[in-house]
């Protein structure tokens, strides 16, 4: 901490005070225990860079064996490995968790918080991330990699073509890494809305948080579908059934349609932070507020929407009817508005402003031409005719590395160069980050931009060699050649990354003569970031008032220390900014390792079909969540009941809201992503499916089901009345109702276990069986859940832990009550009575 | 005011993602209609683009057209006689309607010109 930032004993006094509540835990233990968005936002960082430089290493092979034609250092079997993994690591590995971490790291810093909303899933986010990236890795090590392509089309990809572990290594491993997204995902949406400080209401919010919020909730609707396309391909690869096999009834298009229903807006999800750090730092180097603030707001929101539309844009070769077509490559062309508003916006600055060509906007400049080159390329490939010309050759490879690595990897360096002295309090080297970025800049061109040409002569992608008498050999050797060149600029990079921190300059505060929050803190900064937490009514504070960092340090503004000893933050209107409660955090944990080390376990017994001790990893993992939910509110780790509690504004669990009802909100979210997808499967294999067998009469017993459903309904309804019930104040027999409302989560439970008892399911004959056992699974885990969660409810409200003064907790399992009902009715609709009333039967 | 109509007033944020939800729900209804029709009922070829599939989902993007355009009016006439925060959501708000409605138009386009299931 700068001199600077904490001058007075009285602000000595606070820090202290602060890092006691706030800091990490000392030893391996303490490491392990982590919970601080600081600390795991840079754990994101750089086990990302690990990846990169690995999946970098891949690309470098890759080049290696295309550099000459006719060449033998790679196997076709080990090629197809390496070529999968390359794309696998750098989207999945690197550029998702890259970003969240960088996100996780700045947001509450921007915002004005101390935290993240949900600190447990931070850490819980990171493990599975890491325990995912490393079992998914290690298939490679094992000469057992999936190797049917980074979008691991069936019937490729299934059993028949792929019969060794590797497509279940992709599957099982990245669904695991996708927990961590999604956790990412939810906290990063809830803390964005609802921990900002003070006065910074929605249009005041730094372009960075609104870019980060789109992406968190792309993330949460755009990651499910995959998710239950590597559900539904893993139990047809280890369980038989048929929901990608036509002589089953399935399709293999369905696969292609769950997955770029993810892929699409994936490309958005990277893109989307990485203009936000663009966003920031142009407006700073060009010494004037962004032009156009609520223009890039509505392109923000346009590109998190219109991305969904285009999945189809990746299928044209398939076989859809051309009006259907013509939709997409409309909706494709559509998507290009939005970011031509941010590059006009972006230039508008720069004109309108005294731009400075420090190392940072350098890797800018870089990304404004490569990306705007990709864009263009990505129109041409919106359209029809010359999709179908250019479908599967290296053109599309150009293209979506000048997409990917300019619209990512360009802004995620100059974002770095940017934080750098923000993350260690010392500058980088100019020089050697010059030289790096024109090693990259040239090598990039000249791999990517040959590559062009290469895919328009009809160089194939995923060939693992080539005849010179194709006439590809000149492209190829210079495409290697770049490639090398482009990896020592990034070798450049790293060498600064490393050196800067022991003989970088000292960093004067403020050192870019920034705008927003972050650089209001000590460099590096403190665990808990604001010794006392600003007011914020301007979009930026720094530029109106430079001396805020020393008035936060002194504790000049509010909630000043931690005498209390509880981690707060404020809790804030999503709108106005206005604070509503203090939030209460939970301190350093292990739950979140040992819950995603059960994962683990989960993960590996079922790579090695060891079934029953996946079963006792998976109860392991809900029993430690379980744990996990127990030590909230009044409990005696968390925030017991006292006299001397804050009142005005109150403590959040003494209310009926709090991040943990935004969490479940935001989490149904991405259930309900789930639950569509599902029902998307289902009627598209009954209307498109060519084997499809529909019996002539539904094997789901209706009288069962609307039993069950009644059962959920009531119980339901009985828990919203006790909620309401709760918030005017009247605690009476609420344990013995609570306690009645588990009952009929029970009831629900079982009828709907008889259901599937007596439908007699033949779930690997038929994709229709297969589906209906799926649909009852998803019922069965949510009743499941709800049932226990409303149990654990009328226990905590036994115990004091639950009740008038503390009634909080019941609203937010009534959320989840009440989504169960929703999707019961629409499942119960959708598979046992429209197949009726339609007499779908063969 | 109820809760619904407090939504729909044009300074409430809900109109930053109302127009775009329109979108995404008349382009899922646009491209699910014409999969289904296409597979219960598919027109001869011969008929061109003078189909009841075509004629339906026209009339579904003029109604969803006519929709977009007078919340983006609404906005606009809103947003310009407020200040602060409601002008800002009113205004973007507005700005995003247009630019739904203009997706609807541009994307609705090929009915007029190509045949349903070919």
């Amino acid at each position: 901490m700068s001199e600077s930032m904490r001058p007075t004993p009285e602000a000595e006094h606070l820090h202290q005070e602060l890092s006691a509540v706030w800091g990490n835990s000392p030893g391996w233990r303490g490491r392990l225990s982590v919970v601080n968005h600081s600390t795991l936002g840079l754990r994101f960082m750089f086990t990302g860079l690990v990846f990169f430089l690995l999946g970098g290493v891949l690309a470098m092979l890759i080049r290696t064996q295309l550099a000459l034609p006719d060449q033998a250092f790679m196997s076709p079997e080990i090629y197809a490995q390496v070529t999968t993994m390359h794309g696998t690591v750098m989207m999945f590995l690197f550029a998702i968790p890259m970003l969240e971490g960088l996100a996780i790291y700045l947001i509450p810093k921007m915002i004005g918080a101390r935290d993240l909303a949900c600190p447990r899933l931070t850490a819980f986010g990171y493990w599975c991330y890491l325990f995912g990236g490393i079992i998914l890795f290690a298939s490679l090590l094992l000469e057992m990699a999936p190797d049917s392509g980074w979008f691991m089309y069936t019937p490729l990809s299934s059993s028949e073509y792929a019969p060794g572990p590797g497509s279940d290594f992709w599957l099982l491993g990245i669904t695991f890494v996708e927990i961590s997204a999604l956790s990412a995902g939810v906290e990063l949406t809830v803390s964005i809305l609802r921990t900002r400080a003070p006065g910074m209401a929605l249009h005041r919010m730094p372009l960075f948080a609104w870019y980060i919020l789109a992406m968190a909730l792309m993330i949460v609707v755009g990651f499910p579908p995959l998710i239950l396309g590597s559900v539904l391909l893993e139990l047809e690869r280890a369980a038989g059934m048929p929901f990608f096999t036509v002589a089953g009834g399935g399709d293999p298009i369905l696969w292609q349609h769950l997955f770029w229903l993810f892929g699409h807006p994936e490309v958005y999800i990277i893109f989307l932070p990485a203009a936000g750090i663009v966003s920031t730092l142009i407006p700073v180097f060009a010494g004037r507020p962004i032009v156009g603030y609520g223009w890039v707001v509505a392109a923000i929101v346009i590109t998190g929407f219109i991305s969904f539309g285009l999945w189809v844009h990746h299928m044209f070769t398939v076989g859809i009817p051309q009006l259907a077509q013509a939709f997409f490559s409309a909706a494709s062309m559509l998507v290009a508005v939005p970011t031509a508003i941010q590059v006009f916006v972006w230039l508008a600055t720069l004109w309108l402003g005294r731009p400075r060509m420090t190392l940072p906007m350098l890797w800018v400049t870089g990304f404004l031409v490569i990306f705007v080159c990709g864009g263009l390329t990505g129109v041409m490939l919106a359209l029809v005719p010359f999709n179908w010309q250019v479908h599967d050759t290296h053109f599309v490879v150009a293209h979506l590395h000048y997409v990917l690595v300019g619209g990512m990897f360009f802004p995620l360096l100059a974002g770095a160069y940017y934080w750098l002295p923000l993350v260690t309090g010392r500058m980088p080297s100019e020089p050697l980050g010059r030289l790096g970025f024109w090693l990259t800049f040239l090598g990039f061109n000249l791999t990517f931009l040959i590559m062009h040409w290469t895919g328009l002569l009809g160089m194939p992608r995923r060939v693992y060699t080539y005849d010179s008498a194709m006439g590809w050999d000149l492209y190829n050797l210079i495409s290697s050649i770049g490639g090398f060149m482009m990896a020592a600029g990034i070798a450049a990079v790293l060498v600064d990354l490393v050196l800067h921190g022991r003989y970088g300059r000292r960093a004067p505060p403020n050192p870019w003569g920034a705008d927003t929050l972050e650089w209001s803190l000590a460099m590096p900064p403190a665990s808990y970031n604001f010794a006392s937490l600003p007011r914020v009514e301007s979009r930026h504070p720094l530029w109106e008032s430079p001396s805020l960092g020393e008035e936060i340090a002194r504790g000049e503004h509010a909630r000043p220390g931690a005498a209390h000893g509880r981690r707060e933050l404020f809790g804030s209107e999503a709108l106005t900014g206005r604070v509503r409660q203090v939030i209460h955090l939970p301190g350093n944990s292990l739950l979140p390792l040992y819950a995603a080390l059960c994962l683990a376990v989960v993960c590996v017994s079922l790579l090695t079909r060891l079934y029953p001790l996946a079963l006792l990893g998976l109860a392991g993992a809900g029993v430690l969540l379980l744990r996990w939910s127990w030590e909230n509110g009044g409990h005696s780790r968390a925030a017991p009941l006292r006299h001397d509690e804050p009142e005005d504004p109150p403590l959040h669990s003494r209310t009926a809201d709090g991040p943990g009802r935004w969490t479940m909100g935001v989490a149904l979210l991405a259930d309900g992503a789930f639950f569509l997808s599902l029902l998307f499967g289902w009627f598209y294999l009954w209307t498109v499916s060519p084997e499809w067998q529909m019996p002539a009469r539904s094997p789901l017993s209706l009288p069962l089901l609307l039993a069950s459903g009644a059962a959920l309904t009531l119980g339901s309804l009985w828990l919203e009345r006790r909620v309401a019930a709760l918030r005017r104040g009247r605690e009476v027999g609420l344990t013995l109702a609570l306690g009645g409302i588990a009952a009929l989560g029970g009831l629900h439970v079982a009828l709907l276990v008889l259901v599937l008892m007596v439908a007699g399911l033949s779930p690997t004959a038929t994709a229709h069986d297969a589906t209906l056992l799926v649909g009852l699974a998803y019922l069965l885990a949510h009743g499941g859940l709800a049932t226990v969660l409303a149990a654990l409810q009328a226990w905590r409200a036994g115990l004091g832990l639950v009740g008038a003064r503390l009634p909080f907790e019941p609203g937010v399992v009534a959320l989840l009550w009440r989504y169960q009902v929703g999707v019961y009715w629409i499942l119960v609709a959708a598979i046992a009575l429209l197949p009726r009333l339609t007499g779908a039967g063969p | 005011m109820t809760p619904l109509r407090r939504w729909l007033a044009p300074s409430h944020p809900v109109q930053l993602l109302l127009g775009l939800t329109l979108w995404s729900l008349w382009f899922v209804l646009l491209y699910a209609g014409l999969s289904v029709a296409c597979e219960l009922a598919p027109p001869s070829p011969g008929q061109g683009a003078l189909t009841g599939i075509n004629a339906w989902l026209a009339v579904l993007t003029l109604a969803i057209l006519a929709l977009l355009g007078w919340l983006a009016w609404r906005g606009l006439a809103v947003g310009r006689a407020s200040v602060g925060r409601p002008r800002f959501i009113a205004l973007v708000g507005a700005g995003l309607h247009l630019y739904s409605a203009a997706g609807v138009a541009f994307v609705g386009l090929p009915l007029v010109a190509l045949p349903p299931c070919l």
